[in-house]
């Protein structure tokens, strides 16, 4: 078989497994099963897994189990090229908002369908919306952030979720906040329809400063979603902080103020569990988050924090194992995210790189 | 202070220095505990300690000091013998002189305190610098130990920072591969590479295959130096850091891989490429030396020396605010003023 037929097969396994989970079926194949066929295409069609394989010594034919394939470090999106097939092949590119000397992440897609799927299937069980809903992006339009994955998110949930409007549905142009169109948009909603507010946290955070304490409500059963963290574009509020915040801003309950969890280097997304949204984090049945030690990469006991790798099955064509330095711990139902990994401090004067990274960041 | 009088008060503490090399065995477990060297390491770090500098040297060091009526000195911990130099400087600078050595790294500073017997200098506890009587600070460290000095220091009190930095190897076309790697372990070896002269990015001249081969003789080169200068200990998180280097690095190119050392071959010098401390380089083939500064650019802020087969070669192409010596003697650079350049006047 060829590699793009074989990727064509694995893409739509993957995709059966989304279908299932929005038809409330059970899954048409193990987990396991579609993981190791996946690491075994990877492993054959991206030359970077050689050494990854070998650096272990692992047979990449003779996994028998997930935990076994290596996973690729975050930052080897940076250093190498983490695609199965030529650039002829490339239909979708994210980068990492990364440092300014040029180490910016790639994650190359051959087929943006899957992870759109994945994406509009586990975001819309997440937040629980049943009706089409006004969508409203505190971000920047795909054409001002044509390579961020979060941007292709929100324009794919504007898509997926949105009423048919021809309202601009992005707030943030030149990057800075249209404060009045997005007032004027709020307040000219019935409520009839619910609204689906996106942000990153730093983006709102901005937006609560502008509004000074100035109210804007939204129609019942609405959704306010926030990601990532402030990176330093912003001054620091604690998430529940945050969540008190914005329920106050926007006049609803604080669980109707979800966080989402994703990064560059994966196609699924993750989301605060219902009920009490207490910052723990839930899987769709096509990824996983395994705490794992960060010297042994061998998975922590249960409750103990360990970092992340994720195990995503809509990863076909890059790496389905990633491991991130974001410290988290299972916690019921799902994970709790606690943070990034401290980096090593430095002892002498050589520079730890964690120091440069963060006089590097915008 | 005039000049004479400071030159004289740098030769005692060169002489005290001195002293303190030759009763170094009683020194060593303690600096080996502290450090995280092994007592080995401690021992061949102990020959970077400037016993025998040039009285040019010291004059140059002396005259460049910016006077100060009272000099306070905050160190960081790792490179052990850096005392000295920083006592020197300090002294030059000033009749009198507190010094707050590491909590993780007190031995060397007081020891060489009491050997030299000045009595302008101190070796004092308070860490809040705000309490302290001095009307000038050189302090040494992490970016946030610079800034919480800074903000914490009383007005009118200068403060010079000495921030973090690296060294960088430059292996040109007409080097033996083989002596120069044997040269660059030795660089490599010393204080486990945590120090801001020690080099974790190696430039190497003349194409892939020349670099490859250069990352054989490192490797070997650096097996042969853990038997005799065994790696200290690394912390949970600097294993954790060199592990991530590793695996992306693993994926991204060709990766000479040991116990205790790890050399990988990159396609370029990147912040994301940057090898952690611990006997980690980071090899990146140029065609030319023309691409060296290009290759390094991304790094430049950061880098403090440079180790080259050709240091006539490369003097001529890099920063005046580069030190720049031989391959093998990275971090022996002369008694002649501060180790980092970039900064001014300390």
């Amino acid at each position: 078989m060829s590699a793009l037929a074989e990727s064509e097969s694995l893409h739509a396994r993957t995709r059966a497994m989304v279908r299932a989970f929005e038809q409330g079926l059970s899954c048409p194949e193990s987990f396991e099963t579609l993981a190791l066929d996946i690491a075994r295409f990877q492993s054959r069609h991206i030359a970077g897994y050689a050494g990854l394989y070998a650096a272990r010594g692992i047979d990449p034919r003779s996994t028998t189990r997930t935990i076994e394939v290596p996973a690729v470090p975050t930052d080897a999106f940076k250093l190498a090229r983490v695609f199965a097939f030529g650039d002829d092949q490339v239909t979708a590119l994210f980068r990492t908002s990364g440092t300014t000397v040029g180490a910016r992440g790639t994650h190359r897609f051959r087929d943006v369908g899957t992870y759109e799927a994945a994406s509009l299937a586990f975001g819309r069980s997440a937040l629980g919306l049943g009706a089409p809903a006004v969508t409203l992006v505190i971000g920047p339009p795909p054409e001002e952030a044509f390579d961020s994955s979060l941007t292709h998110m929100w324009s794919t949930f504007v898509r997926g979720f949105g009423l048919f409007d021809d309202s601009d549905p992005y707030f943030v142009r030149n990057g800075a906040i249209d404060l009045r169109r997005l007032k004027s948009r709020i307040r000219s909603l019935t409520g009839r329809v619910s609204a689906l507010v996106l942000g990153t946290s730093f983006a709102f955070v901005h937006l609560l400063d502008e509004l000074g304490g100035v109210a804007l409500p939204l129609p019942r059963g609405s959704r306010v979603v926030h990601t990532g963290g402030f990176k330093g574009r912003s001054r620091e509020i604690s998430p529940s902080k945050l969540r008190r915040a914005l329920a106050q801003a926007f006049g609803v309950d604080e669980p109707q103020i979800v966080r989402e969890y994703g990064m560059t280097e994966l196609s699924s997304q993750f989301w605060e569990s219902d009920g009490p949204r207490d910052g723990v984090y839930v899987e769709p049945p096509w990824a996983r988050v395994v705490p794992v030690d960060p010297q042994s990469l061998l998975p922590v006991s249960d409750g103990d924090v360990g970092i992340a790798r994720i195990e995503d099955l809509a990863n076909v064509d890059s790496a389905f194992a990633v491991v991130a330095p974001d410290m988290v711990r299972r916690a019921g139902r799902g994970f709790e995210l606690l943070g990034r990994a401290r980096g090593a401090a430095a002892r002498g004067c050589s520079i730890a790189i964690d120091e440069i990274l963060a006089s590097d960041r915008p | 202070v005039n000049v004479e009088a400071r030159i004289s008060a740098v030769w005692n503490l060169v002489h005290a220095a001195r002293a303190l090399y030759e009763r170094r065995a009683s020194y060593i477990s303690e600096i080996a505990f502290t450090t995280g060297l092994s007592p080995e390491g401690v021992d061949w770090g102990f020959g970077c300690l400037e016993c025998d500098p040039s009285a040019e040297a010291v004059e140059t060091l002396a005259s460049s000091a910016e006077t100060a009526s009272h000099v306070h000195v905050i160190l960081s911990a790792g490179v052990f013998v850096a005392s000295l130099r920083a006592l020197a400087l300090a002294r030059a600078a000033a009749p009198c002189v507190t010094i707050r050595p590491s909590s993780r790294d007190p031995w060397l500073t007081r020891a060489l305190v009491e050997m030299a017997g000045d009595r302008a200098i101190r070796v004092i506890g308070d860490r809040d610098i705000s309490r302290i009587d001095a009307d000038c600070v050189h302090v040494y460290g992490r970016r946030e130990t610079i800034a919480v000095v800074q903000a914490r220091a009383r007005p009118g009190m200068r403060v010079h920072p000495h921030g973090p930095g690296l060294g960088a190897g430059i292996v040109t076309a007409s080097a033996s591969l083989e002596l120069a790697a044997r040269a660059l372990a030795a660089d490599i070896v010393t204080f486990d590479q945590r120090g801001c002269l020690s080099p974790r990015v190696v430039l190497i001249e003349g194409g892939g295959l020349r670099a490859e081969a250069f990352g054989a003789d490192l490797h070997r080169e650096l097996d042969a130096w853990e038997a005799r200068i065994p790696r200290g200990r690394l912390s949970s998180d600097e294993m954790e850091q060199a592990r991530r280097w590793t695996d992306a690095l693993c994926f991204g190119g060709r990766v000479w891989l040991a116990a205790r050392h790890a050399i990988a071959l990159g396609s370029s010098a990147t912040t994301a490429s940057l090898p952690p401390a611990g006997r980690h380089v980071l090899l990146v083939s140029i065609a030319s030396m023309k691409q060296a500064d290009e290759a390094l650019a991304p790094l430049s802020h950061y880098l403090t020396a440079i180790g080259s087969d050709d240091p006539e070669g490369v003097r001529a192409v890099v920063s005046r605010q580069v030190r720049v010596s031989a391959l093998g003697q990275m971090q022996r650079p002369p008694l002649d003023g501060p180790v980092d350049r970039r900064t001014k006047n300390i």
